[in-house]
């Protein structure tokens, strides 16, 4: 049979399609799986940040029956920088967690936070207001941008970092705790209990911002992190939101929503829909619901009172406009 | 109090004199001032006290009436002419050292030094180094900072930190962040300062200086110039202008960049080759291209989408220092005004460290910032993080030893 180029072409192709279609079988880019049957969602009402929270939350918390008694649980709250917009998790929502996780039994809560946009990490204590929680019985701050280092291999391998060094005490920690601000987030398209992981990456090595994990691919960082180090549970500030161009200069959004999750993809694709986006279209969410949680809604449990009415859609940059797209 | 004389400092081999304490208030010994310098007497300088002024007779270390260190108001320190048959390298000898008014101003800030240093001191490792926090792994900018703080009051070339700084080092000439990393980071820059700092270990710092030199962020490369100029235009900067990364394979960013040109500038001021020159203006050009629209520094874009971003009180003071030997041109007025109005009302102990650090070399007034500092800090039990601690304490002595990040000029 003659070659001529374009069957040439078109065969070359072919075997490329179906070499990669191979690799991806014979070596998945991620050596774990973290999805179960089913995920537990609650979405509590808040209209504001007050002391009624904590009860709120604790009532929450129950729900799921957390397996916490004597554990050591650790906190990680969104604290960014010190900006006059709500770009950190709330102190109030944070204080009231870390209480009611005592106590449901906990032996130690540690609030760990690396910033990634404020080398001063004290500062960022400071201006969100969470150092009245820490002189409350002994609940302790790690700042994991220069705690103790440990070389890891990564669990995935979107990125192609191989391996990252991360936080003792975060590795130390029997149960994670992922705490975001819900937001828009002007590379990734939102900022959720998923991509609120960079803040174990360590500031001292990868620097401020953490720069490498940008250029390794933000959605695939996010992957190889979360694969890495599995959130156990979500408490998602949604009480004032931000949208626009977050994740630090967006405008304020009342939501007056907390997301509690024991999956973290089937917490931010809900916090996605209480957006008004499609969490099929944010990549992270569409690749890591195949092994770190489930998105499809008929896989979500809703055990409090649901999204609700939808209400209006979250402002984006042009950039994120396809987050819109058709409903999942 | 005493007279106001005037007593002279000189380099015994070159004549060389200088106006010192002039209205001083308090009189200082030799020692003090070679302590306050940091400047011992094998590099030969002397003070040079007139016999006739039984006040200026005193001897012993802070044996002069009054109590509380002294404060060293101004001090510059300018290159000498180079000896003709003189090694360029052997910095410390081959500089004049001027300055003048020394002032007592005992603050509330003076008490604190003695225990701060005692808390820093004792949380020192075994190994010579310092972890960010009580942990088994040694910082490479905790140790720095700490060193830095504490030599003054040791014989610093044989101290513990700068024999840890010794053995890790890279063998390509950088340092970790951290013990037990086999990377080059930014910290290089810090080692770096602090080996100038005693004048010795020229081959050390010779590797430290070329691993600088060929270190850049990841926009110096051809083809990442070419995507920020024509696809990737978000983030508004000139990618022709680039510094240094946190560590390698990043872009450029203000801090890391502001330490390697203190570093470079520090480690050739008397030997400033054509490569090291461009390299410092390369670095200026960013810093300078990097700055926020109404001055100050954030941590290396000033707009990102079109949205101006806010300036941060360390990124601020850090790149301050790094233009200390820059013309005044209105973009380094206009953030060094920033930063006068922002430390008045900085709460944290490592920002405000860099503001009056800055604000020194800038020849402002940081004795109401100091006597804050020490009312945050109380006795720095609190303070748990070393390389803030060691940053605070080298705030509190500014003026009284050789400050680490000034540039000889």
């Amino acid at each position: 049979m003659k070659l001529d180029r374009r069957r040439f072409l078109g065969s070359s192709v072919s075997v490329a399609a179906t070499v990669g279609m191979t690799a991806e079988w014979a070596w998945p880019k991620h050596s774990v799986s973290y999805r179960r049957p089913r995920s537990a969602v609650a979405v509590l009402n808040a209209d504001e940040y007050s002391e009624k929270i904590e009860a709120l939350l604790l009532d929450g918390l129950r729900l799921f029956r957390l397996k916490v008694l004597g554990r050591s649980v650790l906190l990680k709250p969104n604290l960014v920088e010190d900006l006059p917009v709500p770009v950190n998790t709330s102190a109030t929502l944070v204080g009231a967690a870390a209480r009611s996780f005592l106590r449901l039994g906990a032996a130690r809560v540690v609030i760990g936070e690396g910033p990634g946009h404020q080398r001063d990490t004290e500062l960022v204590v400071q201006a969100a207001g969470l150092k009245p929680h820490l002189s409350e019985r002994q609940i302790e701050f790690v700042d994991l941008n220069r705690d103790e280092l440990r070389k890891v291999k990564l669990k995935a391998n979107y990125s192609g970092l191989g391996e990252l060094w991360l936080p003792r005490s975060v590795l130390d920690a029997d149960f994670i705790v992922s705490m975001p601000k819900v937001k828009t987030h002007h590379w990734a398209g939102v900022t959720l209990s998923l991509k609120n992981m960079f803040g174990i990456v360590p500031g001292m090595k990868y620097g401020w911002p953490k720069n490498l994990l940008h250029w390794s691919g933000i959605h695939e960082s996010i992957l190889d992190i979360c694969a890495t180090v599995p959130i156990h549970f979500v408490i998602a500030d949604g009480i004032t939101a931000m949208e626009g161009n977050g994740p630090l200069q967006g405008s304020a959004r009342q939501l007056g929503k907390i997301v509690l999750a024991d999956d973290p993809v089937a917490a931010d694709a809900t916090c996605a829909r209480l957006m008004g986006f499609n969490p099929l279209r944010v990549r992270h969410l569409s690749e890591g619901c195949h092994f770190l949680g489930n998105l499809r809604e008929d896989r979500i449990r809703m055990l409090a009172e649901g999204l609700g009415a939808p209400t209006r859609p979250f402002s984006v940059l042009p950039e994120f406009r396809y987050l819109f797209a058709a409903k999942s | 109090m005493s007279t106001s004389p005037t007593v002279h400092l000189a380099d015994a081999e070159n004549r060389d004199i200088f106006d010192l304490l002039e209205s001083c208030e308090k009189l200082l010994t030799a020692r003090e001032v070679a302590r306050i310098l940091s400047i011992s007497e094998k590099n030969r300088l002397q003070l040079r006290v007139p016999q006739s002024d039984t006040a200026l007779q005193d001897r012993g270390e802070r044996s002069v009436p009054g109590s509380g260190p002294c404060q060293l108001v101004k001090a510059t320190c300018l290159a000498r002419p180079q000896p003709a048959g003189r090694r360029a390298k052997n910095s410390r000898a081959a500089h004049v050292v001027k300055f003048a008014r020394i002032t007592m101003a005992p603050g509330l800030w003076s008490d604190r030094i003695s225990s701060l240093a005692e808390t820093l001191r004792s949380r020192q490792m075994k190994s010579g180094g310092w972890a960010y926090f009580d942990s088994v792994q040694e910082s490479l900018e905790a140790t720095c900072l700490a060193e830095l703080a504490l030599a003054p009051e040791r014989h610093a070339n044989s101290s513990e930190a700068i024999l840890f700084l010794l053995k890790s080092q890279l063998s390509d000439g950088g340092w970790p962040a951290f013990l037990g990393d086999s990377e080059g980071s930014w910290t290089t820059a810090l080692a770096l300062c602090t080996l100038n700092s005693t004048g010795d270990f020229t081959a050390a710092r010779e590797k430290a200086f070329r691993w600088l030199y060929a270190e850049r962020g990841r926009e110096g490369h051809w083809f990442w110039r070419w995507k920020f100029k024509t696809s990737d235009r978000n983030v508004r900067f000139d990618p022709d202008k680039y510094g240094w990364p946190w560590v390698t394979g990043s872009a450029s960013w203000v801090i890391p960049t502001a330490f390697s040109i203190i570093a470079i500038e520090q480690f050739t001021v008397c030997n400033r080759s054509e490569e090291s020159e461009k390299r410092i203006h390369l670095g200026v050009e960013m810093l300078l291209d990097r700055e926020c629209v109404d001055g100050g520094w954030n941590l290396g874009n000033s707009l990102v989408y079109g949205v101006p971003l806010r300036p941060h009180v360390e990124a601020t003071a850090i790149a301050l220092l790094a233009l200390q030997d820059e013309q005044r041109i209105e973009m380094v007025q206009k953030s060094l005004s920033w930063l006068r109005q922002n430390a008045a009302s900085v709460d944290s102990v490592s920002s405000l460290a860099w503001c009056i650090l800055t604000l020194f070399v800038y020849q402002e007034s940081v004795e109401p910032l100091k006597n804050r500092l020490a009312t945050i800090m109380g006795d720095g039990r609190e303070v748990r993080n070393n390389a803030t601690l060691a940053t605070a304490l080298l705030a509190l002595k500014c003026g009284e030893m050789i400050h680490p990040f000034v540039v000889l000029r």
